[in-house]
């Protein structure tokens, strides 16, 4: 082994690092240890001269181990690899001591202790800088196709740019319509009605590069960045593509049932179209109610109903995965009175109750009784913005704003008061957080309107109770003008949030991504980078990474799009091979390594009784190298002589 | 595909306009990247930290910077300006490189100049808190790391020249109009903060203690004009009571704009937290209409801030800000609207939550590239629910706040959007049949 000639730069990171921890005395003592030939410090070593000082230290003095010690690897090892790699030297030459996260800010009042703190974590870099080895690189092949994995106006339009890009994609949709939640819509905020915006997205499913596969669940997700496969199952229809719509099946049906996408305000068939807009334009038999009778067969002229249609397997293999599997509209669970009134609704019930295509044809009426309502209250926030707090009326579950809904609210308030100027409307808020370009105007129209705001504050949230002679009110106190208010009403919306869907967490071991605390799916960087994931070639868009409204879905939809995209135009990946390796002379082929690797990456060969490394699967996580009873399995770059050198170089002699 | 016969045009070189500069660039395109300043990094060079997650700004800005310059794909045009564009099968572009006094190739950015400039400027990038010299870098981690001759204030004392090592001082540079021809151009021109001078009852511009958002953002920086030390302006001395307030040039119909914008309320939080950290037990007020804590992890955010920081967060109106003479205080008149009381208030320093408007020189541009503006003057998307960064005329992309205000990650995913639909845009001919604008 060449011997190893360390050079070493601390970096200030302006006074975040030097204003705590004394990086001239740090270096000095740097400078001593063995195998270093330079120690400098530099005010941000991630700049563009910090790493011109590295590249021409590795030229000039002959360095072949580099280390910096800075903030967390996080950010910064691959520009710093990049450097090493600029120079000439194996990027893997590189080891990092985080005395940022980890010293000056963790110890920001004890400046002397935390100087030599950075000093350790520094030694025991070097001692495992001195064992690094070279790792190689391979480069694989792309398919070209795409997985996009959730139909809503996320999914569409990632799958139809990369379409326009000429890349085949896979559109997955567990429901047998698309559009998610834009298609219960009755308008956006800013007026559009939902419909037609639905109409001329679905209008690109049509391209024959996108193959839609609708109420289809990905069942298993194997392989890796560039080489992905799916297995996906499709669930029959028992309707095909010669259905026109005629609707005589529905008429014949028997079996009636509330209709779920109407929130149970009506009743559809066993058989039936989803939405009067829904695509692919096809009925579809609900087979758990279904009893088999046979009459919609007999009647359709079509011939488009088969009730034996089987599930349909289908094996798919693609490069890139974007996941848009978007939200689910929070539930209340009795508060303000759902569920113990009828007419204490949700935002999204009065969605369908306005939509033209809604169980009452556009026409505002209360569930209970069929009346259009005088009195309509919104209550805001629920499900949102809850700490916690000793009132029990407000669960202490999502803390989070919820984005979409004081502009979506305004827009219904407005909607109902201009149409029945005679109706009285309340509008109870916390704060009004109309922030989207436009929006504030129509938070100035619904004020000009007559619409009655009236502000509350958490701990003291509005109530809903029914008086002794059936009348619905709603007590609030007015935190501006401290009065207390009780007002009758006939409708109460409830503005629901919205919350990470509660089959989260199936999609999220499928694909190895993570949550945020939040419960949605998580970027890769909060600020630079909300598109990625910590799982190469996955990306995330839309509601499924946060609450947002469909202008700021689309945007990220067609964001995660250009980052599938850069892959699959290069058409290559470089992997860098951190992964284990079986010492062939110890192993003794026990086997224990195969069962507990996640990823299938290691397999027995039986004839030579030894297992073997399918390196372009593994990902270097160690479970293997923790299991062998021997150490005969080693992850590269954290081989445990390399690990141990640090520990003994922190434990006192 | 072989992209890389197809040239882009991304102007501005703010975080959104780097963002789409590398997302094409690593999907193989050539990339005209051009800024007029004479280094990128926009508006987010110049941020401390960054709300909610108080992420070093420069540590988190840097990597995609140096990206940027090392990018083979990328033709990184600083200092340099679009002087005209006309549209044929393609756009052809004309592009004008000021001469920087400096030849780029040459200068090794060692600054050996900068220490024996005579002449002091006030720094721009410092919001003309500190000085810098004739000749210069904007800050630090500039890229690129050339020096460029303030050439409006400099004495051609040929001091530069003479100590420039590398001889890259040229005093004779002329401009230099290059042209090019693109696919499809993405604008990334970002914004301008609201004057506050406009708003003549803060004071600003009269009251030495009367700061705005992004001047804050420079005092509370490490980097800053006094190294992260808080201090009032008049005196130096430490602020013991500070005052934020709201919504100043946003929502606001006597400065012309009604429209929120967006990044203030988490700003001035952020802010409000930082100067806790700086100056423990200092009093902070933010008088505010509504707080929009709207993004992922800002409600949490803002909710810490007043239960774990004690910033206090006051929802009131203020109509007046008057100046003790002798000790330079700041005396707020405020109508608080909870408790209906005429209060007023004495504070240290008073931070102005500007918001964000169009860039000054916005009509320009508009007339360069024949594009159209909304009500609001921001760059008028051609469509808002389906892709607010299609612009009006086909084959030009809008991205950031140039589209509109907005925060760094709604700036990064917009970028990432324009870059998708340029790409689709400029590669349209390869697979026929499928466009839609
Ligand atoms: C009451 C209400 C009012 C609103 N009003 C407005 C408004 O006025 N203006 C506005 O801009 N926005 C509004 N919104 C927000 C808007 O609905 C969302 O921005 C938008 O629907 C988000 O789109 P998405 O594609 O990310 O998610 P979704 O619409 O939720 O779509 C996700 C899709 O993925 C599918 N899916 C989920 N998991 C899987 C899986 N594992 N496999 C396969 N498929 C899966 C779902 O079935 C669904 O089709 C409103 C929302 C609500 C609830
Ligand atoms: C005080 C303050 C604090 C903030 N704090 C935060 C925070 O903590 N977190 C957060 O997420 N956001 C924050 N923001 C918002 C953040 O600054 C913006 O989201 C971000 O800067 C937008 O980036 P941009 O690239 O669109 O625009 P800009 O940053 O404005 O960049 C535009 C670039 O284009 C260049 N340019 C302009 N015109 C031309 C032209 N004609 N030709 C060539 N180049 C041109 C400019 O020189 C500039 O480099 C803050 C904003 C302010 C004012
Ligand atoms: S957007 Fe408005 S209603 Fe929705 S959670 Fe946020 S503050 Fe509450
Ligand atoms: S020539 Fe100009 S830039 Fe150079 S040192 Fe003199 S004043 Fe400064
Ligand atoms: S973000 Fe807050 S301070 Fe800024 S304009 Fe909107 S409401 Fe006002």
């Amino acid at each position: 082994m060449i011997k190893p000639r360390v050079g070493v730069y601390v970096c200030h990171c302006g006074t975040n690092i030097a204003g705590v921890v004394n990086v001239e005395d740090v270096t000095k003592y740097v400078e001593k240890l063995p195998n270093v030939v330079t120690a400098k410090h530099y005010v941000y070593m991630c700049s563009q001269p910090g790493q011109v000082l590295i590249k021409n230290d590795i030229k000039e003095l002959n360095l072949n181990r580099i280390i910096v010690a800075s903030c967390s690897p996080r950010m910064h090892e691959p520009t710093y690899q990049t450097a090493l790699e600029e120079a000439g030297i194996n990027p893997f030459f590189f080891e990092m001591a985080n005395i940022r996260e980890h010293v000056s800010w963790a110890h920001i009042n004890e400046p002397e202790r935390a100087t030599e703190k950075a000093k350790d974590l520094i030694r025991m870099a070097i001692a495992r800088a001195c064992l690094l080895e070279p790792i190689s690189k391979m480069e694989v092949n792309v398919t070209e196709k795409a997985l996009v994995l959730g139909a809503g106006v996320a999914g569409i339009t990632a799958a139809y740019d990369l379409a326009q890009m000429g890349f085949e994609v896979y559109l997955v949709e567990k429901e047998s319509h698309v559009g998610g939640h834009l298609a219960l819509l009755n308008q956006l905020s800013r007026s559009r009605d939902a419909s037609e915006i639905l109409t001329s997205l679905t209008q690109k499913l049509s391209t024959p590069k996108i193959k839609l596969l609708n109420n289809s669940e990905v069942v298993e997700f194997t392989g890796y960045v560039g080489n992905f496969k799916a297995k996906i199952v499709q669930k029959p229809r028992y309707v095909n593509a010669k259905c026109d719509l005629c609707g005589k099946c529905e008429d014949v049906c028997p079996i009636n049932l509330p209709n779920r996408l109407n929130f149970g305000l009506n009743q559809r068939k066993a058989i039936h179209l989803p939405l009067p807009n829904s695509y692919p334009p096809i009925y579809v038999v609900d087979k758990e109610n279904c009893n088999g009778c046979g009459n919609c067969l007999k009647i359709c002229e079509n011939g488009a109903i088969n009730l034996n249609d089987k599930p349909l397997e289908i094996d798919v293999d693609v490069g890139m995965v974007i996941v848009t599997t978007g939200f689910e509209p929070y539930k209340p669970d009795g508060e303000f009175g759902y569920g113990k009134y009828k007419d204490v609704i949700t935002q999204l019930t009065l969605e369908r109750i306005l939509s033209k295509n809604g169980p009452s044809k556009g026409e505002l009426v209360t569930p209970s009784n069929g009346k259009s309502p005088k009195n309509i209250a919104f209550i805001m926030c629920v499900g949102s913005r809850q700490e916690s707090c000793d009132n029990q009326t407000i669960k202490p579950i999502n803390a989070y704003c919820s984005r979409y809904c004081c502009s979506s609210t305004l827009k219904n308030a407005l909607l109902i008061k201009q149409n029945s100027p005679e109706s009285n409307v309340y509008v109870i808020y916390r704060d009004i957080r109309t922030f989207e370009r436009g929006n504030e105007e129509l938070y100035r129209s619904c004020r000009a309107s007559g619409i009655t705001f009236i502000r509350f504050k958490q701990d003291v949230p509005p109530t809903v109770e029914k008086t002794s002679n059936n009348q619905l009110t709603v007590n609030v106190k007015d935190y501006l003008f401290k009065v207390n208010m009780e007002i009758n009403v006939d409708l109460v919306v409830l503005v629901e949030g919205m919350v990470s869907r509660n089959d989260t967490d199936d999609v999220r071991f499928k694909f190895s991504i993570t949550r945020s605390e939040d419960g949605f799916f998580q970027e890769a960087h909060a600020k630079m980078n909300p598109l990625n994931t910590f799982a190469e070639g996955i990306f995330i868009g839309g509601a499924c990474q946060g609450p947002k409204d469909v202008e700021d879905t689309v945007l990220q939809a067609s964001g995660a799009a250009a980052k599938a995209a850069i892959f699959l135009c290069r058409g290559k990946v470089v992997l860098d091979l951190v992964t284990a390796t079986v010492d062939e002379e110890r192993c003794t082929g026990c086997a224990k390594c195969v069962n507990v690797c996640p990823y299938k990456a290691i397999e027995l060969d039986e004839t030579k009784e030894l297992v073997q490394v399918i390196e372009v699967k593994c990902k270097g996580c160690g479970s293997c190298s923790s299991t062998c009873p021997i150490g005969a399995v080693q992850v590269r770059h954290y081989r445990d002589k390399q690990i141990l050198a640090m520990v003994e170089n922190i434990l006192p002699s | 595909m072989d992209l890389r016969k197809k040239n882009v045009l991304v102007i501005g070189g703010g975080v959104c306009g780097i963002q789409s500069s590398l997302d094409l660039a690593d999907m193989g395109f050539n990339v005209y990247l051009v800024e007029k300043e004479p280094s990128i990094g926009g508006h987010m060079a110049q941020l401390d930290k960054t709300f909610p997650t108080l992420d070093c700004s420069a540590c988190i800005l840097t990597p995609k910077m140096v990206d940027v310059a090392r990018h083979p794909n990328i033709n990184l045009l600083t200092y340099s300006e679009i002087t005209n564009i006309s549209k044929g099968d393609r756009f052809n572009v004309t592009i004008l490189r000021k001469p920087r006094y400096v030849e780029e190739e040459k200068c090794t950015g060692c600054g050996i100049c900068t220490e024996h400039c005579p002449i002091e400027v006030a720094s721009e990038f410092e919001m003309k808190l500190s000085t810098r010299k004739a000749i210069y870098v904007p800050f630090p981690q500039a890229i690129p790391l050339v020096f460029t001759i303030d050439k409006e204030h400099c004495i051609t004392c040929g001091l530069c020249e003479k100590m420039c090592e590398a001889g890259a001082i040229n005093y004779d540079q002329k401009p230099i109009n290059m042209s090019v021809k693109v696919e499809s151009i993405i604008v990334a021109t970002g914004f301008n903060s609201f004057d506050a001078r406009k708003s003549g009852e803060y004071g600003y511009g009269r009251y030495d203690n009367v700061v705005t958002g992004l001047e804050f953002e420079r005092l509370l920086s490490a980097g800053g004009p006094f190294g992260g030390h808080l201090a009032r302006l008049s005196d130096g001395k430490i602020p013991k009571r500070i005052a934020f307030i709201q919504c100043v040039g946003s929502r606001d119909e006597k400065s012309g704009n009604l429209n929120c914008s967006r990044v203030c309320c988490m700003y001035s939080t952020k802010q409000a937290v930082l100067a806790k950290e700086h100056v423990p037990g200092v009093d902070i007020q933010i008088f505010y209409s509504d707080i929009r804590a709207f993004g992922k992890g800002f409600e949490e955010f803002y909710r810490r801030s007043e239960n774990e920081f004690g910033v206090k967060f006051i929802r009131g109106f203020v109509s007046e800000i008057l100046e003790d003479p002798d000790t330079k205080n700041l005396l707020l008149r405020v109508e608080d609207t909870e408790t209906e009381e005429l209060i007023d208030r004495e504070f240290d320093i008073v931070v102005l939550s500007t918001g964000l408007w169009p860039r000054n020189d916005i009509e320009l541009m508009e007339k360069t590239l024949n594009i159209s503006r909304s009500n609001d003057g921001f760059f008028a998307p051609a469509e808002l629910q389906l892709s607010s960064v299609i612009a009006t005329t086909s084959g030009i992309y809008i991205a950031g706040a140039a589209e509109g205000p907005k925060d760094i990650p709604d700036s990064i995913s917009q970028a990432s959007a324009a870059a998708m639909k340029a790409s689709i845009s400029s590669v349209r001919t390869h697979i026929g049949g499928i466009t839609d604008d």
